[in-house]
């Protein structure tokens, strides 16, 4: 009964959706664009992500690495990809029916986007039934590739899981024994510090849980989370919260001067994404983890990603550009090496991939369809009157990775 | 649990309950001289905000833009307020609720895109000014200096509305017209000038909220719909209509979440609701007298 009614509502929402997308369609005046006859046929991408609201900005800078990667493909004379985007406005019933649309309307032959993890969790199911590949370049549930990972789905960026564990090799390496978890209450936040926590208590036996705070995603106001917390005067304090959240949640910092006192760990506390919204107003000392900066490593192939992005796009890329990037370049060669546009073929060429990026050589992986990279961390600091990440490590994509033991159990459940 | 901690708490939670109480202040006043349900207060209050951003980016987030945008912001979005009510509202007082709901929710979705055009998709950010920022020390707790001034900000905007409301003539008529509308009416008293001013008001009230949470937060769409939820639990709370109600349910529910989230950090999320669930079984029709 449940999943019937689920059905249709699904569906008046995909008609809904489609008499939508036609108006709009009718209002810009803009048909399909007509199709060039080559020998081979493109692929097109139906790209659901989040154009609008807090988390619009990661979405932003994946579609821009996806266009690059698309133009440089071609440029060198590879398969051509066409793509259209869809805006799900961070609501994941939203982005299921686009998925449904862009699959049967728009006839798209690959998937991809989704920022919201719930977004990608229900597009990838969508995926599964429908056989059409799915590539996630924003969902950071580690559940997507983890125990819901099935073999129309891919990731081309660092899960929840990597993240997690990252964090705890960081951590691991300090003194600290008294942790208190916090983070935004939902999947991203929840998944974050749970396979932190899950990490840090198998690398560090000795740490002790001091308690957890919980707040709204759209919270305007972190003095009385961070007051409450400081009082509890615990080793450190380790928080998963992301988008325009971790900006506000960074200004509450520098406002409370918390590091003062207790040190604070946060995923991509150096990214250029959150520092920059901060001005001359970030907190100096928050430690983190970060899977890509536009300076960081600081090798050929990243100058030169950063150079043609900057000259296409007129700023640095962020990690999301990256992600992005990297899901148009996994496609791109993946169509190559398959030597056709049939999809399962396509699948069959990107399980196991291994492709060259600005972080170095990067292996979408055989058994759960995650792509491993490298990740950097350290902290928060001023250099030469700039705000950037200060004291960086890198950690290889072995040491970060969970186990494949780990996911086929996870997957058998 | 030392004293300084549960003082810093309280103060905290009492700056909170300042911008609850500005934005829910224009609300209640609304809800009781026009007997609107202003769904759209959320979206003035996030108008606010953006304008504020944009007042102070535009004398480049110098030392005077913040003081600037307090006092631009507010007045644009009463402006704005002002044709909501001249070219909308006015057509619709003597509808069904129903009617009204519709097109004040409809402004909800229209400010939203207006937004999403004039502002782009992306948060914003601005700067704390110079003199707010940091905090100082209290009692071995601390206390950001940004709060303070939140603290001092707030009894002037509600002396400054009990003065309107008790001292002016205007302000006589706008309690009248709450308490029994008929009666005003029949004195001969130009009403549709005054609900033209009080919803005027209002907007200014929820511009200068927005003004006042921007420096301390991420500057995004969908912060109308966050803090509306706040403003009608204070309104119905503290009884629809009054102002002074809406001035102690801010309170409770600003400094209550702020010791909930002390106390019982876990189930933070939920705890206006349960303050607001608790407060309407004891007093079903408000704290404060209802206007209707």
């Amino acid at each position: 009964m449940v999943s019937m009614v689920g059905k249709k509502k699904s569906h008046t929402l995909t008609r809904l959706g489609s008499m939508l997308l036609i108006t709009a369609l009718m209002a810009s005046g803009c048909g399909s664009s007509p199709v060039a006859k080559t020998e081979q046929k493109p692929i097109k991408v139906g790209i659901v992500d989040t154009y609008t609201g807090g988390a619009a900005v990661y979405a932003k800078d994946s579609l821009d690495g996806f266009k690059l990667a698309v133009k440089e493909i071609e440029a060198k004379g590879g398969p051509k990809i066409e793509f259209v985007t869809r805006d799900d406005e961070f609501k994941p019933d939203k982005s299921t029916s686009w998925a449904k649309e862009l699959v049967m309307r728009e006839k798209v032959d690959f998937l991809a986007g989704t920022t919201n993890s719930a977004g990608s969790l229900a597009v990838s199911q969508y995926a599964k039934e429908s056989k059409v590949p799915f590539i996630v370049w924003g969902g950071m549930s580690d559940r997507i590739t983890g125990e819901a990972g099935h073999r129309y789905v891919f990731s081309t960026l660092p899960n929840t899981a990597i993240i997690g564990k990252a964090g705890a090799v960081q951590l691991s390496k300090t003194s600290y024994q008294k942790v208190w978890i916090a983070g935004s209450d939902y999947e991203y936040g929840h998944s974050l510090i749970n396979n932190l926590w899950s990490n840090l208590t198998t690398l560090k036996p000795d740490v002790k849980k001091m308690g957890e705070s919980w707040w709204r995603v759209g919270e305007t106001d972190f003095t009385p989370y961070i007051n409450a917390i400081r009082s509890a005067k615990p080793d450190v304090l380790v928080v998963g919260t992301g988008g325009a959240d971790m900006v506000a949640f960074m200004k509450a910092v520098k406002a409370t001067g918390l590091t003062q006192e207790i040190p604070v760990w946060a995923h991509t506390s150096y990214d250029p994404a959150t520092l920059r919204p901060l001005g001359d107003q970030a907190p100096e000392g928050v430690m983190g983890t970060n899977p890509y900066l536009f300076n960081y490593p600081d090798t050929a192939e990243n100058k030169a990603f950063v150079e043609a992005f900057k000259k296409e796009y007129n700023r640095e890329p962020a990690a999301f550009a990256l992600y992005g990037y990297m899901g148009g370049k996994f496609l791109g060669e993946a169509i190559t090496k398959a030597g056709s546009t049939d999809k399962e073929k396509i699948i069959d060429a990107m399980e196991g991939l291994t492709i060259d990026t600005p972080v170095g050589k990067a292996t979408l992986r055989k058994e759960d369809h995650q792509v491993a990279i490298p990740m950097s961390y350290g902290v928060v600091a001023k250099v030469n009157g700039v705000f950037t990440g200060k004291d960086l490590h890198t950690l290889n994509s072995d040491e970060i990775m969970p186990s494949v033991d780990q996911i086929l159990k996870s997957r058998s459940k | 649990m030392d004293f300084a901690t549960l003082a810093s708490q309280f103060f905290i939670g009492l700056s909170r309950g300042m911008i609850f109480f500005i934005v829910s202040a224009g609300l209640t006043l609304i809800f009781g001289v026009l007997r609107i349900t202003n769904f759209a207060h959320g979206a003035l209050y996030m108008l606010g905000a953006f304008i504020a951003y944009s007042v102070s980016t535009l004398v480049g987030q110098g030392p005077y833009g913040f003081w600037l945008a307090l006092l631009v912001a507010p007045v644009t979005v009463m402006l704005v307020s002002l044709v909501i009510e001249r070219g909308l509202l006015r057509f619709i007082y003597n509808r069904d609720h129903l009617i009204q709901m519709l097109l004040t929710y409809s402004l909800v979705l229209i400010a939203g895109d207006l937004v999403k055009i004039l502002w782009g998709t992306e948060f914003k950010s601005m700067d704390i000014p110079a003199v707010l920022r940091g905090s100082f020390n209290l009692w071995g707790a601390s206390l950001p200096w940004y709060n303070a001034f939140l603290l001092i900000v707030g009894p002037v905007v509600a002396l400054g509305l009990w003065l309107f409301l008790s001292k002016t003539h205007l302000g006589k008529i706008c309690r009248a017209t709450a308490t029994d509308r008929e009666m005003v009416d029949v004195l001969g008293i130009n009403s549709t000038r005054v609900f033209a001013m009080v919803f005027a008001l209002g907007g200014w009230l929820a511009g200068l909220g927005g003004a006042l949470i921007a420096p301390t937060t991420s500057i995004s769409m969908g912060m109308d719909a966050s803090i509306v939820i706040y403003a009608f639990l204070i309104v119905v709370i503290g009884g629809l209509g009054n102002v002074w109600g809406a001035l102690i349910s801010s309170i409770i529910m600003g400094v209550g979440e702020a010791l909930g989230i002390l106390f019982i950090p876990g189930i933070a999320i939920i705890i206006p609701y349960i303050i607001a669930g608790v407060l309407l079984i004891v007093r079903p029709t408000g704290l404060l007298k209802s206007a209707w």
